[in-house]
């Protein structure tokens, strides 16, 4: 879940009108990007096939990112459009909802139960590993709990529930933040490479990109760059493990609170039902409904390429909002933590989709 | 976590939930024409 380094905090003193109306350029912006990067791929394949030439057919998932970091790297985002840029993760969020009708309901059931056990190791690999190497390194013991969760669960959102949490400084919050972020773009570029390197499978790459890769937003984008079937297994498996950010972050949360002797959470259950992803329940929901034979078949694939229009606006956003001057100023030595620890679980997971692939036949 | 960033939370993660399934009921009641990919 997610994820925008511009994190609007609405301003209720503004009418509701007013606040709509500043979204409109940001997504304007949004979609001219995405369809940059479709437009381009287009171009790019109708030349290749005019000139009989063998052009290499790079996705608009990656064209849309590579502008979007662009103009997010150079000019920078003017503020009149930062308020609709940070939409993206409102269209990663309905486009997740809408994917729910390429799933039938028994496959989500068990795709995500085999995905849950790969979660539950996922998230003791990746705490451990994060919180060695923050003790290792000598970084702040709440910067190095912010990197945990950041890295073992869902990126810049469980960072920005688990802060209140745990009251950690914003200061801990941003570098964590932005060294997660940064994580993330290459992770877009290493993932596909190395997956087609290996030859993994769909279903086995789309796994993999959803343990491993920390934003939903980027999860998603990894697997659509390595294939449509990919995408669906990435985000599945990152929804999974977005569905546990509730437990993770309530574990910290109690462990500051008896280390500092704050108070502590009172009531846990809503506390678990406060921070759980509500859109996992839409997309259960839309799942639910396709198995019921609810939509026909022409209507299935209207709503897949709703689906599909909505993450085209949401890698616009992810190039958009990924700084990396930011990050510069933000210091190396979380991002050498994040980046080791990053490397060991992306190792880890795969290490363990290949045993279970040859063990278990699963993929 | 505070109150302003509760709220958005929830409203961004249900307004996502409605906006979806409103165009999917849309798409159902064939009150939205072919979305083309």
């Amino acid at each position: 879940m997610s994820e925008s380094a511009v994190v609007i905090t609405p301003s209720f003193d503004q009418p509701a009108l007013l606040r709509s109306l500043r979204l409109i350029p940001g997504m304007a912006l949004l979609a001219a990007i995405g369809l940059l990067g479709k437009v381009t791929e287009q171009s790019i394949a109708g030349y290749g096939k005019a000139h009989h030439l063998a052009l290499p057919n790079i996705e608009y998932v990656l064209w849309a990112i590579l502008f979007g970091l662009i103009v997010a790297n150079t000019t920078g985002v003017p503020s009149v459009f930062r308020a609709g840029v940070a939409t993206y993760e409102f269209w990663l969020k309905a486009g997740i909802v809408l994917l729910g009708v390429r799933f039938l309901l028994g496959d989500v059931l068990k795709l995500g139960g085999v995905s849950l056990v790969f979660v539950a190791v996922e998230l003791t690999i990746s705490i451990v590993i994060m919180t060695l190497l923050g003790h290792w390194l000598g970084l702040s013991p709440k910067l190095t709990s912010l990197l945990a969760i950041g890295s073992s669960i869902c990126g810049v959102s469980a960072i920005i529930a688990a802060k209140g949490a745990i009251d950690a400084d914003d200061e801990d919050s941003s570098y964590a933040i932005a060294a997660i972020l940064a994580l993330g773009a290459f992770s877009l570029f290493a993932f596909p490479a190395i997956g087609h390197a290996l030859g993994l499978s769909d279903h086995a790459f789309g796994l993999w990109a959803g343990l491993a890769v920390d934003n939903t937003a980027e999860a998603t984008a990894a697997g659509a760059l390595y294939s449509d079937a990919a995408a669906k297994f990435a985000v599945l498996a990152k929804t999974t493990r977005n569905a546990t950010i509730g437990f993770v972050v309530l574990g910290y949360a109690l462990y500051w609170a008896r280390k500092s002797h704050r108070q502590s959470v009172q009531n846990k259950a809503a506390f678990l039902w406060q921070e759980f992803p509500k859109f996992v329940l839409g997309f259960l929901l839309v799942s639910a409904l396709s198995t019921a034979g609810v939509f026909a078949k022409p209507q299935l694939a209207d709503i897949a390429n709703l689906s599909r229009w909505a993450f085209l606006l949401t890698f616009a956003g992810v190039g958009l909002q990924t700084n990396f001057g930011q990050l510069r100023k933000q210091g190396l030595r979380p991002l050498v933590v994040g980046a080791v620890g990053e490397c060991a679980i992306a190792s880890i997971t795969l290490a363990l989709i290949f045993g279970a692939s040859r063990t278990f036949g699963l993929f | 976590m505070p109150a302003p960033q509760r709220l958005r939370r929830f409203s961004l993660d249900w307004f996502a939930v409605l906006a979806a399934l409103v165009a999917a009921a849309l798409v159902r009641f064939n009150l939205l024409p072919h979305v083309p990919w």
